[in-house]
């Protein structure tokens, strides 16, 4: 409903809404995903449903600074074409507090089901704890994924399957503000 | 048949640099780490006994190894974990969670089937470590 940037309603007034209106959890974009998402965009989105206090950024949208005051938070889900070999983006641009939902990804393993889902959940864990441990786990993702593999056959195979498998397009949502430099005088 | 709660349980088992790491990820957070185990392994078992107190401004994580370390010489066949707390509004829960002590051998859970009136069948699940046994000695070495 916000595609066409000249009329409807933007996502994040939408993600507002549903978060007073008390909603539990919303679908509120991927970035690395089969649909398109604006990485800055999408930040807006997840700060908007998270945020105790929203502070304005420009470049995501936000405009207002707003005390939420005692507002529970609404839980973003990311769904839509990940894959466990995108871990790192993942969690790079979607942080922790998500619901990560992998069909395809999942249910399309060549060893079934259940491989798929072990797949997902020791790409996601060895992620978490190499960024807990301080390492640069957005480029060291893809070798981080590999040493995780070595232990488990179902990533292995998930992750030589689909490594290829990237969506990069531009998004047509991209935010009102650009910021340009300033000459110094 | 490994217990897989907590974030880490898919992972091979953690060394202690390994646990040290988290634990400095949790102090630099600041949030609140307690520790707690238990011979009781039953995924509805929400209440691991406590060890000590939960080590709230600790800022070294050597105390919190320490106290590790000692829960483990207390509890040498049961299970451990290392639960961190974050107190700041708008979360106020337990925001990590992962096992650090198992069992050399954990046997899995059965279903039991009961039967009830009318001859419905009623479920649940049991634990073979703790079944037939007094509390404190489910787990052998």
């Amino acid at each position: 409903m916000h595609v066409k940037k000249n009329h409807g309603i933007n996502f994040r007034v939408i993600c507002k809404w549903m978060r007073m209106a008390g909603v539990d959890h919303i679908h509120a974009g991927t970035v690395v995903g089969k649909l398109e998402g604006d990485p800055l965009m999408v930040k807006g989105f997840y700060n908007t449903l998270l945020d105790v206090k929203t502070e304005i950024n420009l470049p995501q949208g936000l405009f207002f600074a707003q005390d939420w005051a005692s507002l529970r938070k609404c839980l973003p889900v990311a769904s839509g074409g990940i894959h466990c070999g995108q871990m790192h983006m993942l969690i790079n641009y979607l942080g922790d507090d998500v619901v990560l939902q992998f069909g395809g990804g999942t249910i399309g393993h060549p060893d079934g089901i259940q491989a798929g889902a072990t797949a997902n959940r020791v790409a996601l864990e060895a992620m978490v704890l190499a960024r807990n441990e301080g390492r640069d786990y957005l480029a060291e993702g893809p070798a981080i994924l590999q040493s995780a593999a070595k232990t488990c056959g179902p990533l292995q195979t998930a992750l030589d399957l689909w490594k290829g498998i990237s969506f990069n397009y531009s998004s047509t949502d991209t935010a009102d503000f650009a910021e340009t430099p300033t000459a110094n005088v | 048949m490994r217990l897989t709660q907590g974030a880490f349980s898919y992972l091979p088992d953690l060394t202690d640099e390994q646990i040290k790491k988290q634990v400095q990820y949790c102090i630099k957070k600041g949030w609140a780490i307690n520790i707690e185990w238990t011979d009781d392994p039953h995924p509805r078992n929400i209440y691991w006994e406590l060890w000590g107190l939960p080590l709230f401004d600790v800022k070294d994580p050597a105390t919190v190894m320490f106290e590790i370390q000692e829960c483990r010489k207390a509890n040498t066949t049961g299970y451990i974990k290392v639960q961190a707390f974050d107190a700041s509004k708008g979360c106020e829960s337990c925001v990590h969670s992962f096992i650090i002590q198992r069992p050399k051998t954990e046997p899995g859970f059965y279903m039991q089937r009961t039967e009830s009136e009318g001859r419905f069948q009623r479920y649940s699940i049991q634990s073979y470590a703790v079944q037939a046994r007094p509390a404190g000695l489910a787990c052998t070495a």
